[in-house]
């Protein structure tokens, strides 16, 4: 009994170790929001419907939403993945087990929000602010793997 | 005692809980009052962001000022009047960043508009009803914030010479100068008889 | 028609002359087809203003627009050591977002919340480790997306718009 016992707990343990190593994919996105049908910019391109669906879903303004970056990544809780949308954005991410990760938005090399998210598939968090012109900047994350 | 129903409350019993500490009923009155708010900071500013927000600081003043509110005037005119307070400080101080231009002073003693001949012309029978509010809403965009706010306050909140200019801080004289000068631009700009550049 | 003369007309639509004043530009109208046609100029703005005033709406949300104020008369409410108003609990916006007849809400279920460093946002799964004064968190349950709106950065720094800001430098 007692042996069965320890056999199960080795188990789950091994099983637990394995999963765990298992590393989270992630997609960042850096995301110009705007009223403006085009993009100034020619290599800026309209978000993906999947992405669009959901923006929509939140309470902005705009209706147009255009990707300026996207990266994927791996995190592990090993180490925080550093993730450099632009010059001056960088993510820097951590796996804290159970769907969850550990956020921080860093401007300017400073962290200006950092905060825990439970991401299972299909959510999605986004990160944004103001930007002149009537415009919004937004950083979208969501899990891929 | 019975449960309050901030739905169907009049204004100033909402105002009368909202005083008393009630945020949702200050709440319900920013539902009922926010778009009308928004409408007269957006007509001076002539910029959604600044609207917003000098909206919303009007709504912030308003609930400090709560107790001050003594139902002389609605309470929609009494927050309007704060909205525009608060939206000429902005402009005034958005003026002494910029210079005067000769511009501006030819616009403040009527400019070529006064000579113009009448326009005859009634926008409102010519216009389909989106392409005139397109065209009234960029010929606003084209006033110097005096010209648009003497318009705004004449018109849409319909002030005496003699308000508009305690509002403003200047003569009656001024007040019906600006006025005039303002309404001829903009039938000129209706009429399409003036680039719209 | 000298400025004199046009602004008395104007006053006279107005109704801001005096009864002997009015009636000596009655007068006048009956006889000027000049003074008729700047009068009929005047009233056709009038009229055109009068439309254009209404279907100025606020592009943002109810609870958006309204959970900016009650933040800043929160924060002005700390400032001035004032007791605050009665705290609402942040389940308020779910709880009328499922409530019956709230048009839009019907099928959104949200959840608004400011959040503050070191504060747990209960239904999120979010926790906030540092964040400004003025950070907020909305979550739209059905769609499964959460918005975290930053006060950052005060005049863009970290992103611009697309014509030449921060956020194009890859």
């Amino acid at each position: 009994m007692k042996l069965s016992a320890l056999l199960a707990i080795l188990i789950l343990a091994v099983a637990g170790t394995a999963v765990r190593a298992a590393e989270l994919k992630l997609e960042a996105q850096l995301v110009w929001a705007s009223n403006q049908s085009t993009s100034p910019n020619p290599k800026h391109k309209p978000v993906e419907p999947e992405i669009k669906k959901k923006l929509e879903s939140l309470p902005l303004k705009w209706s147009y939403f255009y990707e300026v970056k996207r990266q994927e990544f791996s995190v592990s809780d090993a180490s925080e993945t550093k993730v450099e949308l632009s010059g001056k954005c960088q993510l820097e991410v951590r796996d804290l087990g159970d769907n969850k990760v550990e956020i921080s938005l860093c401007g300017d090399g400073k962290v200006v929000w950092k905060g825990a998210q439970a991401l299972p598939k299909k959510e999605i968090l986004v990160l944004g602010g103001k930007a002149p012109g009537d415009t919004g900047w937004l950083v979208t994350i969501k899990r891929i793997e | 005692m019975a449960e309050k129903n901030h739905s169907t409350a009049a204004d100033l019993k909402l105002v009368e809980w909202a005083q008393g500490g009630d945020m949702d009923a200050f709440e319900e009155l920013v539902a009922r009052h926010r778009d009308k708010i928004y409408a007269r900071a957006y007509s001076m500013m002539r910029s959604e962001d600044v609207a917003l927000d000098l909206s919303q600081e009007a709504w912030v003043r308003a609930w400090q000022r709560l107790q001050q509110f003594q139902g002389d005037s609605s309470f929609s005119t009494w927050l309007t009047r704060i909205t525009i307070n608060l939206c000429l400080d902005q402009l005034r101080k958005q003026k002494r960043q910029k210079a005067e231009s000769i511009e501006e002073m030819d616009e403040e003693s009527g400019g070529v508009e006064r000579q113009m001949p009448a326009v005859t012309i009634n926008p409102t029978e010519r216009l389909e009803r989106g392409e005139l509010r397109q065209r009234i809403d960029t010929a606003l965009g084209q006033l110097s914030h005096e010209h648009r706010t003497v318009l705004v306050l004449h018109e849409f909140e319909e002030m005496e010479y003699k308000e508009i200019a305690k509002t403003m801080e200047c003569s009656i004289g001024t007040v019906m100068s600006r006025l005039f000068y303002a309404r001829r631009k903009m039938a000129a700009l209706l009429a399409g008889l003036k680039n719209e550049d | 028609m000298n400025e004199e003369l046009q602004l008395k007309l104007q006053a006279y639509l107005d109704g801001e002359l005096p009864e002997a004043e009015a009636r000596e530009v009655a007068a006048w109208l009956a006889q000027d087809s000049g003074a008729v046609g700047l009068m009929t100029e005047l009233k056709n703005t009038r009229a055109a203003l009068a439309l254009h005033e209404r279907g100025v709406n606020v592009p943002e949300s109810r609870e958006f627009y309204w959970s900016k104020i009650r933040r800043e008369i929160e924060r002005s409410d700390a400032a001035a050591h004032r007791p605050a108003p009665a705290p609402v609990s942040p389940f308020k916006w779910l709880r009328r977002a499922l409530a019956p007849g709230m048009g839009l809400a019907l099928v959104v279920a949200t959840l608004f919340l400011i959040t503050r460093p070191g504060t747990t946002a209960p239904g999120l799964g979010l926790t906030v480790a540092t964040a400004d004064a003025g950070t907020f968190t909305y979550r739209n349950f059905e769609s499964g997306a959460t918005l975290v709106w930053l006060p950052y950065p005060a005049e863009n720094r970290l992103a611009g718009g697309g014509s030449g800001g921060n956020l194009q430098q890859q």
